[in-house]
């Protein structure tokens, strides 16, 4: 080996980092799973955490046969809600309608009299003017 | 080694952290020698570390370790000089001689060489740095560079022949190479 080679072997030796290096790297990793999970966190969570600051609902939320069941039951609520509200609405109007109805044929019976008095009463004039003449 | 490899695989963060500092003076070494700058080779060696704590499902052997983060680190250390243009220490023809020609003590040689290593191009710059670091063959240094062995060869006698000229020069006497 030439002079070269081992002063190159000095000059280029293995150089330790600082001591809490090692230490270092555990702390990104750490820092990484930790945004990790609350980057993959459910996007339910802060509602729930909003909605039940108590959390009892949330362990109910961690199965995710319970949390379908949940959320099966609360569309049916808020489809059972929005249905009985729209049926009510249709009822009122089904209503409004008749009562327009019965108003409209009250009317037209009440003219169709006045129109039949009329009607007899122009006759009769009619009658009189030929049998004076 | 091998039990510490199995550990750090199934999550255990101690034999991680001993696997760290069991390597780290290598990859920071190569970073280091390669860069010449504790900063930015720090940095490196912690991103390749990192990256090994994703991978270490797909190690196999503590020798296949060894390799993979020599071939990590070289491949970063030549990405990041190609990307930042690392040449921290600057070396050319125009610096001064000495002002006597007599023999420099032997840590002035070692950091005369360790400048002249860093006016090395980015390939050869590596190749030296494994050969004389981390004591490795040419066959060795071709696989983990993805290099033909001839490419290695001849980029360790051109990166010598340039080192043995500079040396001469810049000590003002012929040094036994």
């Amino acid at each position: 080996m030439s002079r070269l080679d081992e002063e190159l072997k000095i000059a280029l030796a293995r150089h330790e980092p600082p001591e809490d290096f090692a230490e270092r790297i555990a702390a990104r990793i750490a820092l990484g799973q930790a945004t990790r999970e609350k980057e993959s966190e459910h996007w339910w969570r802060p509602i729930l955490r909003f909605l039940n600051p108590g959390m009892p609902l949330q362990r109910l939320f961690e199965a995710p046969r319970a949390r379908w069941a949940v959320i099966g039951v609360v569309a049916c609520l808020v489809l059972a809600t929005f249905g009985g509200y729209r049926y009510r609405e249709y009822q009122k109007e089904l209503a409004q309608a008749e009562i327009a109805k019965a108003q409209v044929m009250y009317a037209l019976q009440i003219a169709s009299t006045k129109l039949n008095t009329a009607q007899r009463k122009a006759l009769g004039v009619v009658s009189q003017s030929s049998h004076s003449n | 080694m091998d039990d510490l490899l199995a550990r750090a695989a199934t999550g255990d963060q101690a034999a991680f952290s001993d696997l760290v500092r069991a390597h780290q003076g290598m990859v920071f070494g190569l970073a280091y020698n390669y860069l010449r700058d504790r900063a930015l080779a720090e940095e490196l060696a912690q991103d390749v570390f990192l990256s090994l704590y994703r991978h270490l499902a797909s190690i196999e052997s503590p020798a296949h370790l060894k390799f993979w983060l020599r071939k990590v680190t070289s491949h970063r250390c030549i990405d990041v000089a190609r990307r930042q243009r690392v040449r921290v220490e600057q070396f050319s023809d125009e610096m001064p001689e000495p002002a006597s020609p007599f023999r420099q003590p032997d840590p002035m040689l070692s950091a005369t060489l360790r400048r002249l290593v860093a006016t090395l191009p980015d390939g050869p710059r590596m190749v030296v740095t494994l050969r004389y670091q981390e004591d490795l063959e040419p066959s060795e240094i071709a696989t983990i560079l993805d290099m033909p062995v001839n490419t290695v060869k001849s980029h360790l006698r051109r990166s010598i022949q340039i080192l043995r000229e500079k040396v001469t020069r810049y000590l003002g006497e012929e040094v036994e190479v």
